[in-house]
């Protein structure tokens, strides 16, 4: 087993993509005060969105797009929910994971007549980034990549830059950390939050267009898996500081495509099903540990 | 500051619109009915597939397993009740599950004991691994501020894992093709309840797990801290609960009724632990479902679960008669928690009617 | 005449049973410092809430130099040139005081692309003008939570200076400051006043009205009670038209002699990891006497008995309580040893607003009889017909005003849910009680009760701790008084010695002289 090869690279970028999506959206939702735990449900609509949006119109970007807006308007139960009727998040949001597992469900029994998976022969996948075959490293790295997996870094160093230069970026941040205080200046509380929620919904979407069209082409039930509590994990490992959320959601790509060499070399599948949980439970004990040390007030 | 009198309303009225009864059924009335259009949209008839949901759980033929089911998720609902009372999320009730059929089934099938002993031994030794699984995420709340929610997640599926990776290849029944244990030795059978097929001692078990949750909840020190916890933690630890010890307990008992359960699903029929059977039907979720219905409160519980094991149970009858997918029994599940969830905005508006300030 | 900067007209605002505001007429002079004074409950704050766009009045209306203006939002009353310097602090910690000052109202680069970056550059440089124009001493690049509270409140000025406020109002500024940041403060009021602002100072402290303002608005019970120039009133007739009568406060008369020690601290350091909140404090408290805590908000005292009690740990030193080292001992511990206290807290730590009246008071009783049991069969039980009858009882015998006892506090009043916390804590006959700030928010009827409970707590042969941010609160009920600084205790006074000057001189540290 070789670790040290570009296509481990490729392999880890391609496991870390849709949870940095997710978790990127989940991040900036901490930085407005919002704790969403509904990346799970709404990356596995967008998942659905996407098959059912590039088995219809043949393309897949068309299923990208549709996967990004639906997906946007299935977090307005949320964004609704908690930012505007100051509905509790976490209980909403358990809501809205148990609704994307039934509806996704149940959709594909009623669209397609099938149970569990659908894949049609004809169902469209992203691109590859073939044109970059033949370029040293950035093509052994990014050739068999979609699009949305050098995006999904973009992005996330853009988000690191936007939240702590921009006008926005700090109005944003004010918001989240004394709501009150950002309110009294005008800052519009409601709105921003209501916003990133929904914005949190499109990168979802995209996660979920990365799972189901980019990693693999076609839709099974639950196919997230729980890495949208993965996601949850990073924003919490990253004090919800984007960049640091791209280091965290690489960590664990890498203990996902870890966990896949491994069984190539004859370990049982449970323990690939099961590594990224164990490091990403292990990293968090880690870094609170730490924390614990430096702050030594600790209540009974 | 001055007051002045409020209008008065009648009281019975204001009694009616306040009692606890009347915030669940009118989530599962608004559930229903978006249910419906869900259907409509889809081009299904609501009434006959309402209809097929009732008969499917309740025809007479069919009470026995539905009775059955009813045990489990009422097992399920109070795995989440208990730390929902002091304010914790417990979402980790699969691993829990699997841990405890897995860790009955070792027992079923390895320890040499007598028959009354082992099925004793065995819902036992269940219920005290996923007990102390459970308690892990107590002190990762409580020292190193991991909310409980995250870790029970995270903990979740690597005790799913585990349960398969030990069925697949420690245990496995090798005769047969698929992920499974042996049968359990007679020894290991859980009593029948007369000649009813399905509802067993197992239900009885669940029922007894209810009424203790009850009394504790209702009649202790413990129970009272608990609540005292979940309406506003600063003031418990400043009364002088041990927050700590009292996470530990709830989520060492909300693991070890998921233990009982999961023993219960593997010494009834098929007497196997079957990879992925126990967390397939998903009791955990519509106990969940069933016990934030009932915002935790023992009493509400066996009325709740009643209403999504008709619905689960119902979801195969409404398949089988109306052509109707049996997830939609999951929508309605999450509609019920979204719409009760959103009901603060009722609240609020109640609330802000009433408000006092300077 | 000119036309005023501002005319309330008639403003009314009741909120449910409650009428906060019910005709008041205000009229704010350009180039004038008025006070808007009142007690707790009186309705200054709905009034100003309403001024600043927060609350929409029931009835009357607001006028802008004689313009009629509606204010749907605080954005409304920002853009007619209104600022508000709030009592709790509304600012970032996190964040520079640049950061603060701009946040809204954000200087942007130039450019296309550039346009919706921050232009932190000339964010800092208005800072720094405005800092300069005004005598506000405070550095632009500053992280806010890491300065005093007097150079975060120049950032709220700052605040509404950047939006080019004219009027502005100071919601009882100086609560947090000490004497000499409140010197400085009236200092850039004035100066603000001359310069042609208007300035609306909301307070309940008499002496600040007299020293500072040009005019007085008293409220009591949402109504106008006096209207007058500062020249021609005195602090007596501002009191009558406060308080309706002339207060007598509860005085502490008499003390048996002080007993053997209930509390006894020695050389105690609290830390949060990065600042000491705590340092070095050593203090006893003798059972029939109460102990006074003096000083201005913020300076350790709240760490201070949350240590004590045990919800907060400390880092250094040793406590004793009735005689035993608890310093490491739980919450639950040192109340069976004897502690019981009076949270500063009350909705956040004092009671739980969903739970019934009754489940309130049976906190902390409820592990010995007659509510529970310490030993026997019916240990760990506990029996709901007890606590009801406890309750009753405690409801008649401190006259908390509610219907039943199985009604939420929420359903309570400020001070009638402050006398069920003393009233619970007090029925733990514990040889310590803490008390922390136990008349905050309450009105003058609670006040009185409270002090006349407290003092027949310590006549009872019981060790009273009393934390209050009001001299006039100590110097009526306690027997001596330590005064803290910065998490240090800095001077001791007897009670005869005791005057509100040296007290207010050792809270802002100009007198070093008297050290403990």
């Amino acid at each position: 087993m070789n670790v040290l090869e570009w296509s481990f690279v490729a392999a880890v970028l391609m496991a870390a993509t849709p949870v940095l999506l997710a978790a990127l959206g989940g991040a900036l939702c901490a930085q407005a005060g919002v704790f969403n735990i509904a990346l799970e449900g709404q990356m596995l609509w967008g998942a659905f969105a996407a098959v059912v949006g590039s088995h219809y119109s043949g393309s897949a970007w068309v299923g990208v797009l549709i996967a990004l807006v639906s997906t946007a308007a299935f977090s307005a139960i949320l964004a609704v929910g908690s930012a505007r009727w100051a509905a509790d998040p976490i209980i909403v949001a358990i809501g809205v994971n148990l609704l994307a597992v039934g509806l996704t469900g149940f959709g594909i029994r009623v669209l397609f007549d099938v149970s569990g998976t659908f894949s049609p022969p004809d169902l469209q996948g992203l691109h590859r980034m073939t044109f970059l075959d033949g370029v040293p490293v950035v093509g052994d790295v990014l050739a068999r990549q979609s699009p949305l997996v050098p995006l999904a870094i973009v992005l996330a160093l853009a988000l690191a830059y936007w939240l702590s230069r921009s006008a926005t970026g700090l109005r944003l941040r004010g918001v989240g950390e004394h709501p009150e205080a950002a309110g009294s200046l005008g800052v519009d509380v409601t709105a921003y939050r209501t916003t990133v929620v929904l914005a949190a919904g499109a990168l979802c979407g995209l996660a979920g267009a990365q799972l189901a069209l980019g990693n693999v082409t076609v839709f099974t039930e639950n196919m997230t898996a729980g890495r949208g509590w993965i996601a949850v994990a990073a924003v919490m490992l990253a004090a919800s500081r984007p960049a640091w959320v791209l280091v965290a959601c690489v960590g664990f790509g890498a203990a996902e495509a870890f966990g896949f060499r491994l069984q190539g070399v004859g370990a049982p599948q449970q323990l690939a099903d099961a590594a990224p949980y164990i490091v990403t439970l292990l990293v968090l004990v880690a870094t609170r540990l730490r924390w614990l040390r430096r702050t030594r007030e600790v209540a009974v | 500051m001055s007051t002045v009198d409020a209008a008065p309303k009648p009281p019975l009225f204001r009694a009616a619109v306040r009692h606890p009864a009347v915030v669940p059924v009118g989530a599962v009335l608004v559930a229903v009915l978006i249910g419906a259009v869900i259907m409509v949209a889809s081009g299904i008839d609501p009434v006959r597939a309402y209809t097929g949901v009732v008969e499917g759980a309740l025809a007479t033929d069919n009470l026995d397993y539905t009775l059955s089911v009813f045990g489990l998720i009422l097992g399920m609902a109070i795995v989440f009740a208990i730390p929902l009372r002091m304010g914790e999320y417990n979402l980790g009730g699969n691993g829990q599950l699997v841990l405890g059929g897995i860790t009955a089934a070792a027992v079923g099938l390895y320890a040499p004991l007598p028959c009354a002993l082992l099925v004793v031994a065995a819902v036992l030794a269940g219920a005290v691994a996923a007990g102390l699984f459970a308690a892990i995420s107590a002190p990762l709340s409580e020292r190193l501020g991991i909310p409980v929610i995250i870790s029970t997640l995270l903990l979740s599926p690597i005790a799913v894992a585990f349960g398969s990776y030990l069925v697949r290849f420690r245990m496995t029944d090798t005769g047969s093709g698929v992920s499974q244990t042996p049968r359990l030795p007679d020894a290991a059978h859980l009593g029948t309840l007369g000649d009813l097929r399905y509802a067993n001692v197992g239900l009885v078990l669940v029922l007894l797990v209810l009424v203790v949750f009850w009394l504790v909840d209702s009649r202790t020190a413990v129970g009272f801290e608990l609540r005292t916890l979940g309406a506003n933690r600063r003031f418990g630890a400043y009364g002088g609960v041990h927050i700590g010890r009292l996470n530990l307990g709830a989520m060492a008992a909300a693991g070890a009724v998921a233990g009982v359960v999961g023993a219960v699903m593997v010494l009834s029929p098929p007497y196997r632990f079957i990879d992925g059977a126990l967390t397939a039907p998903g009791y955990t979720f519509a106990g969940v479902a069933a016990a934030l219905l009932a915002g935790g409160r023992p009493l509400l519980l066996p009325l709740t679960v009643a209403v999504f094991t008709i619905l689960q149970v119902g979801g195969a009858g409404m398949e089988r008669d109306a052509d109707v997918p049996r997830q939609l029994s999951e929508v309605l599940q999450a509609v019920v928690i979204i719409v009760l969830a959103l009901r603060t905005v009722v609240e609020a508006r109640r609330a802000r009617t009433g408000r006092a300030t300077t | 005449m000119t036309t005023p900067a501002v005319e309330l007209v008639g403003i009314g605002k009741r909120f449910g049973a409650v009428v906060a505001n019910d005709g008041v007429d205000l009229t704010l002079r350009r180039g004038s410092v008025h006070a808007v004074m009142g007690e707790n409950g009186a309705g200054k704050s709905t009034l100003m809430s309403i001024l600043y766009g927060l609350y929409r009045p029931d009835t009357g209306h607001i006028l802008r130099d004689g313009r009629r203006v509606e204010f749907a939002s605080p954005l409304d009353a920002i853009a007619e040139r209104l600022g508000m310097v709030h009592q709790h602090f509304k600012l970032f910690d996190s964040m520079t005081v640049a950061e603060n000052v701009v946040l809204g109202q954000e200087p942007r680069r130039s450019g296309r692309l550039r346009r919706s970056l921050l232009d932190r550059a000339a964010a800092s440089a208005r800072v720094t003008e405005l800092a300069g124009r005004y005598g506000l001493a405070v550095d632009p690049g500053a992280r806010v939570g890491t300065l005093p509270a007097g150079a975060r409140q120049r950032v709220e000025i700052l605040k509404a200076l950047h939006r080019e406020a004219e009027v502005l109002i100071l919601d009882e500024p100086t609560a947090v400051l000490t004497p000499g940041e409140v010197r400085s403060l009236f200092a850039v009021i004035r100066r603000a006043a001359d310069d042609g602002a208007t300035v609306v100072l909301v307070t309940h402290k008499i002496h600040e009205v007299l020293d500072v303002s040009d005019e007085v608005t008293v409220l009591r019970d949402g109504v106008v009670t006096a209207h007058v120039r500062t020249a021609d009133t005195t602090a007596a007739a501002l009191v009558t038209a406060m308080t309706g009568r002339d207060v007598v406060p509860a005085q502490n008369t008499g003390r048996g002699e002080p007993g053997e020690p209930v509390l006894e601290v020695e050389h105690l350091a609290v830390s949060d990891g990065e600042r000491t909140l705590v340092g070095d404090v050593s203090l006893t408290v003798r059972r029939g006497e109460i102990v006074g805590i003096a000083g201005v908000s913020g300076n350790g005292q709240h760490d201070l008995v949350a240590t004590l009690l045990g919800t907060h740990r400390a880092a250094a030193g040793s406590i004793r309580i009735a005689g035993v080292d608890v310093t490491d001992a739980s919450v639950r511990e040192r109340r069976a040893l004897g502690v019981a206290a009076i949270p500063e807290d009350r909705r956040g730590e004092g009671t739980a607003i969903t739970m019934s009246v009754a489940e309130n008071l049976a906190l902390g009783h409820h592990r010995t009889p007659p509510i529970g049991a310490s030993s026997g069969r019916r240990r760990g039980l506990l029996s709901g017909r007890a606590m009801r009858a406890r309750a009753q009882e405690l409801i008649a015998d401190f006259d908390i005003r509610t219907a039943s006892e199985q009604l939420p506090v929420g359903s309570l009043s400020g001070g009638n849910a402050q006398k069920l916390v003393v009233a619970r804590e007090l029925a733990h006959e514990a040889p310590l009680l803490i008390a922390e700030q136990p008349t905050q928010g309450v009105d003058i009827g609670a006040i009185e009760a409270i002090h006349r409970r407290l003092i027949g707590y310590r006549d009872d042969g019981h060790g009273v701790l009393l934390v209050s941010h009001e001299i006039s609160e100590l110097l009526a009920l306690a027997d001596r008084i330590l005064v803290m600084l910065g998490g240090r205790v800095v001077a001791e006074f007897a009670r005869s010695d005791a005057t509100p000057e040296n007290i207010g001189a050792a809270m802002s540290g100009a007198d070093q002289a008297v050290r403990a």
